[in-house]
């Protein structure tokens, strides 16, 4: 290469990183990214498209004894949790950008999987009996019930209602 | 050289692609500020017309309107024919029909005999006082010319400035649109039972507004001075309550101060009437005691489509049970809705029965004045009837007290039929002073019957009203249009019914 413009290419490339680094740290301060190093409920609905998941869970069931990241995390193992909320933060930030989602969001067969685990793991003197049957005379490895039944396709109302839309909860979201 | 051309073009896709995730972060917390903002119905004043509210809330202004269907007149005087005895010498001997819908309350009032027949500002029986209740016009005169003003005159005064039903203005914040009292009054009560206006929680407030209206009142009669220095006399609306909520504190409140509402015709008794204390006694039953408030069981939740808001269709939960009363109990509606009726049939037992006594003492009463009774024999007696008739009215003025507060009635009931019964005993002896050993009250069972014995000019009056309604009623609605206060549109499709024709 010339040498001039092997100069102005590295130039270039220095400044457009340093111009990244200035609009990743705009990034993390927009998107609150740090916050969602917590467990903090309040954190989801830094986005007002959760404000639906939040105000039914706020009036259901498990409102003051599980939050958000109780269920939807894995709780058994700290490197699982971190790496769940990476993945989860990275496939929210795509839908976000590209407007993917509808009126009514279904959480993911990953989110669901981690959900069913969390039932067993705290109800799991309650299902103990469920899980033992299971395992004898169906032979299933998986001792809890994914991939077939989930918990809540009998407890329909847990936590978050049967109706959930992002304008069910209009006084939540400011629709009238 | 390579690994600066990765960083160059590596640092610009990450630029672009963060540049994307921020800017729509940015036009969502745009967007979050905007529909979390209330719309502003109006920036200053009270907006009165309910058809203004509807472009920002058309679902709930939509469930109002449902109410307009509730509009049928039920003349409990027929139903009840001893209530004209019961009331004789007072407007409600005239004319009294079971409530009907919000959307119909103005109607009412402007229709029913007991306003009378004005044919100008200063005639017709009642004060200005009578319209507070019926209409959003009312909170927006407290504004604009202040209460003692509004007070001021016969009810016909301002007949041209109270035209829009009761709707969102008389619950809502024109400007926040959250939950407001708009009556001054009911602060100053509250005030009276030690509450902290600060203090009140929303939950509280879904009750508090009903209270504005359905609650126990009088008019207390207040002498002032306007700013040009003109003496003037204004009847307020106020509460009873300083003394306590129950009956017996209402009806202490009212002896200690030697008030009484009127003096009946036929016994001479210094009378109290009880105006729907539904608040009060609603407070006395078990779903007050839960944490229940009027909205959750008159105003539920309401599903159209994907979306929830309150019903304002206000009516009996009885008609509405899946979302009103389902949502906490457990039982079967039906078995549910056959112990309301039990609660009801019991009510009407005992209601029936000291109405009855109750009536019979009046004219029991009356005609020993006319055998020449004295004050001296009669006092007692006259006494054992007002109070006797203030717990009855107090226990059944507000027609879901059966149901609010069912053991509250029947107690009232109970010691309001010992007390009429205690008259009558004293009644006995008197006219039998006077020479009457086997006096029976003459027969009140039909309301024509009982309206000759109050006296009442049935025919006379209703005369007098459709006259009313042909020439001044028509005289206000058109001075309303002009004035601005009013659309004839918002009136479009409403039946006019009462007691004396129907549409």
């Amino acid at each position: 290469m010339k040498a001039k413009s092997k100069n102005l290419l590295i130039c270039a490339s220095i400044t457009a990183f340093i111009i990244a680094v200035g609009v990743f740290i705009y990034t993390l301060k927009t998107s609150k990214a740090l916050s969602y190093l917590s467990s903090d409920p309040k954190v989801c609905i830094n986005c007002h498209v959760m404000n639906p998941s939040y105000a039914t869970w706020q009036k259901s069931s498990h409102a003051r004894v599980a939050s958000c990241v109780d269920c939807h995390l894995p709780r058994d193992n700290h490197f699982k949790k971190y790496l769940s909320k990476a993945k989860d933060g990275w496939n929210h930030s795509i839908a976000f950008t590209f407007n993917t989602y509808g009126q009514s969001i279904k959480i993911s067969d990953d989110g669901a999987k981690r959900v069913q685990a969390n039932c067993v793991s705290c109800h799991s003197k309650l299902t103990e009996t469920l899980r033992e049957n299971r395992q004898k005379y169906l032979g299933s490895k998986h001792s809890d019930f994914s991939p077939e039944r989930k918990c809540w396709d009998c407890h329909q109302e847990v936590p978050h209602g049967k109706v959930r839309s992002l304008t069910a909860t209009p006084n939540n979201l400011g629709v009238r | 050289m390579n690994k600066y051309r990765f960083l160059l073009v590596g640092s610009l896709v990450a630029i672009i692609a963060m540049l994307a995730l921020t800017n729509s972060i940015n036009q969502r917390l745009a967007e979050k500020k905007i529909i979390n903002t209330n719309p502003v119905v109006k920036e200053k004043g009270v907006e009165s017309k309910n058809e203004e509210w509807a472009k920002y809330y058309p679902r709930q202004y939509s469930s109002w309107k449902k109410t307009r269907e509730n509009d049928k007149i039920e003349d409990l005087l027929k139903k009840n024919p001893q209530l004209a005895v019961l009331w004789a010498g007072y407007g409600f001997s005239k004319d009294y029909n079971a409530p009907r819908g919000h959307a119909n309350a103005l109607q009412s009032n402007q229709n029913t005999l007991r306003t009378g027949a004005p044919i100008d500002k200063n005639t017709g029986p009642m004060p200005m006082a009578c319209w507070t209740c019926k209409s959003p016009d009312v909170p927006r005169l407290f504004d604009e010319i202040g209460e003692l003003e509004y007070y001021t005159g016969k009810w016909a005064k301002r007949g041209s400035e109270i035209v829009n039903p009761l709707g969102c203005a008389d619950c809502h914040d024109s400007k926040t649109s959250e939950l407001k009292l708009t009556r001054p009054y009911l602060k100053r009560a509250l005030q009276d039972i030690g509450v902290k206006l600060e203090n009140i929680t929303h939950q509280e407030m879904r009750s508090l507004v009903c209270a504005q209206c359905h609650s126990e009142y009088y008019f207390k009669k207040t002498a002032w001075v306007d700013k040009d220095g003109t003496k003037k006399i204004a009847k307020v609306v106020t509460f009873p309550w300083a003394k306590g909520l129950r009956a017996e504190d209402m009806l202490k409140y009212y002896d200690d101060m030697n008030f009484k509402d009127w003096t009946h015709k036929i016994s001479k008794a210094p009378m109290l009437k009880a105006q729907h204390p539904g608040y009060e006694i609603f407070q006395t039953g078990i779903h007050a005691k839960r944490g229940v408030s009027c909205a959750d069981c008159h105003m539920p939740y309401k599903q159209e489509g994907a979306v929830k808001f309150s019903d304002h269709f206000v009516r009996s939960p009885m008609e509405n049970m899946a979302n009103s009363c389902m949502n906490c109990h457990r039982q079967e509606e039906t078995e549910l809705r056959s112990i309301v009726k039990r609660k009801y049939e019991r009510k009407e037992e005992l209601m029936q029965i000291v109405m009855d006594n109750l009536a019979k003492a009046h004219l029991e009463a009356g005609k020993a004045w006319e055998l020449g009774a004295t004050e001296a024999d009669m006092k007692e007696i006259l006494q054992d009837i007002r109070h006797s008739q203030w717990k009855w009215d107090y226990a059944i003025a507000s027609h879901g007290s059966f149901f609010h507060a069912p053991e509250e009635t029947l107690r009232l009931l109970a010691v309001a039929n010992e007390t009429a019964q205690n008259a009558r005993l004293k009644l006995v002896r008197v006219l039998a002073k006077y020479g009457a050993m086997n006096y029976i009250a003459p027969d009140f069972s039909t309301k024509e019957k009982a309206q000759a014995l109050a006296g009442v000019p049935l025919k006379k009056l209703i005369e007098a009203k459709k006259k009313f309604k042909a020439t001044l009623l028509k005289e206000w609605t058109k001075q309303a249009v002009e004035k601005g206060l009013l659309n004839m549109e918002s009136r479009k499709g409403m039946s006019d019914n009462a007691s004396y024709n129907t549409d």
